[in-house]
């Protein structure tokens, strides 16, 4: 019920009235020979919008993965907003929602169908109110009768996003929700994640690929490689720390570094701004 | 709202979710009558041909009428699970559920009340279609057919769970199992026969297995010699530890599923 509260000012969320949503230590994730996270220590605070980034294979889906339980780490312990996983997985993903732009709804379901058995999965007993109102939010009544199937990129991301809201959770995880969007859908869906932030102060972890969007979306980021955090910081400040004029040249200069050598330096791994 | 209030909500969206399915892919509707059909027909034809042959044979054809029915129950109860949790793997969605709140066993729970349903469509099909094609009335199986059928629905959540662990563990080409397995029982358990009928050594394992002595019972209802409580008990007690067994072995592959990250074949 705190989480219900979801908004007003700062978040407290889980049974100790934590500030912070997510809590992972010394995540650690083998498969076979490679590690694809090692030993990652991740903590973002309530409110936050926080861009999850590195090249390809730097374990950023990995990591997701394992904050929401899909995946079990090695090592390591994952917290989400006071809980603990697995022990306490229902209590913790009652208030985490994901997306991710790709991985669709199910395609024989009516957009409002799918919303409708969602929010059943969260728990919500009554949903058709909530439904109406995130829908009109989102300004989706026009998808409503349509099949999944039958959406776009776009409209499915922007589906996704309302489907993992209707719970108000304090977390919302986005894996590349802009992936392969046109510019104008893209913004869209930007301008939908931070309207979310900016009335509910909901958490967003969002990884992508277009720096210029991550430097619009998030206060602060996070750079992966090798599965290790190569850098954490404000948007101009890991920039400034690679010597680079914007976070497109820092992301250029991890991925050449973990290219040649490895994970590059260790800003604040870990450590919030 | 109270934990099992939740529950109750999250079981209900699951089986929301089947219904509109179901409703949706009319060849969903062949696994519910078009099969049974044709299952009741070409087992109720050899008993009638048969049955000419030789008059003692006479008792063959309710005995694979009644053995066939009986079959599809534990089939139907096999496929809820099974099919349940492959319609959110055939549509990518599991990482969509797996990233909700509901619970496996809130999930299963879910997909198993849904059967239920799919099993009442298919046993008033298999009703119609003895009753008008050979003039058999499953009523004469009388009440015990209720605890019989209890029990074979039992053994086939436990087998769906096996084929839903299966499926988790070594991908969907592992489904082909779900579709052949169940044969597997048809030739073990006497379906429409008594386990004696079978060869020696494939004997001794029939006679084990708890659906053996319920399609047994089955027979000793059309021949009016009734229940064997003792057998029937001995199934009930052989059913639960199947199905107790299953669900350890499902939820041990589904920590394995999610130990080696194979959620991102379904991603």
């Amino acid at each position: 019920m705190v989480c219900r509260l979801w908004a007003k000012s700062v978040t407290l969320c889980g049974m100790t009235g934590e500030r912070n949503v997510v809590l992972a230590r010394a995540l650690t994730k083998r498969f076979g020979v490679n590690t694809a996270v090692d030993g990652m220590d991740l903590i973002v605070g309530a409110g936050e919008r926080v861009g999850l980034l590195g090249p390809n294979g730097a374990g950023k889906t990995t990591t997701l993965l394992m904050l929401l339980g899909a995946i079990t780490p090695d090592a390591g312990t994952v917290e989400l907003a006071g809980f603990s996983l697995p022990r306490h997985r229902t209590r913790a993903l009652a208030r985490v929602g994901f997306v991710a732009g790709y991985l669709p709804l199910p395609e024989n379901l009516k957009v409002r169908e799918a919303l409708t058995i969602f929010a059943g999965f969260y728990g919500i007993r009554r949903p058709e109110r909530v439904i109406e109102e995130a829908i009109a939010r989102f300004d989706i009544g026009h998808l409503a009768e349509q099949q999944s199937r039958e959406l776009s990129s776009g409209q499915r991301t922007l589906v996704s996003i309302v489907k993992s809201t209707l719970h108000q959770p304090a977390l919302l995880v986005l894996d590349e929700p802009t992936a392969s969007l046109d510019p104008d859908v893209a913004r869209r869906v930007r301008d939908s994640m931070l309207d979310i932030h900016r009335e509910f102060g909901t958490t967003l972890l969002v990884t992508s690929h277009n720096m210029r969007e991550v430097e619009t979306l998030c206060e602060r980021v996070v750079i992966m490689a090798r599965g290790r955090i190569a850098a954490d910081g404000t948007p101009s400040g890991v920039a400034a720390q690679f010597g680079t004029d914007d976070l497109e040249g820092a992301f250029l200069e991890v991925a050449e570094r973990s290219r040649t050598t490895g994970p590059g330096p260790h800003i604040s791994a870990g450590v919030r701004p | 709202m109270s934990n099992l209030a939740v529950t109750g909500t999250r079981i209900r969206a699951v089986m929301h979710r089947h219904l509109v399915v179901l409703r949706r892919s009319p060849h969903r509707w062949f696994e519910i009558s078009f099969w049974p059909a044709m299952d009741v027909l070409l087992w109720g034809s050899l008993g009638v041909f048969v049955a000419r042959q030789a008059a003692a044979t006479r008792a063959g054809t309710p005995y694979l009428l009644a053995g066939i029915t009986m079959f599809w129950v534990f089939t139907q109860a096999q496929f809820s699970i099974a099919l349940g949790v492959n319609e959110e793997t055939w549509t990518r969605n599991i990482l969509n559920v797996l990233t909700t709140p509901i619970s496996e066993l809130e999930y299963f729970a879910g997909i198993a009340l849904f059967g239920l349903l799919k099993l009442a469509l298919c046993v008033s099909t298999l009703t119609v279609v003895t009753a008008a094609l050979f003039d058999f009335n499953l009523s004469r199986l009388g009440w015990p057919a209720v605890p019989i059928a209890l029990l074979l629905m039992v053994n086939g959540w436990a087998l769906g769970l096996i084929g839903v662990g299966l499926v988790l563990r070594f991908g969907q080409s592992a489904e082909i199992l779900i579709w052949g397995v169940n044969y597997a029982v048809l030739s073990f358990s006497g379906v429409f026969f008594p386990a004696s009928a079978l060869p020696k050594g494939i004997e001794v394992v029939s006679r084990q297995l708890p659906t053996t002595k319920l399609f047994d019972a089955v027979r000793r209802q059309l021949d009016g010699t009734g229940l064997s409580w003792s057998s029937m008990g001995i199934a009930a007690i052989g059913s639960f530890v199947f199905l107790m067994l299953a669900a350890t072995f499902a939820f041990a592959l589904l920590r394995v599923f999610r130990r080696r990250g194979f959620v991102t074949r379904y991603s």
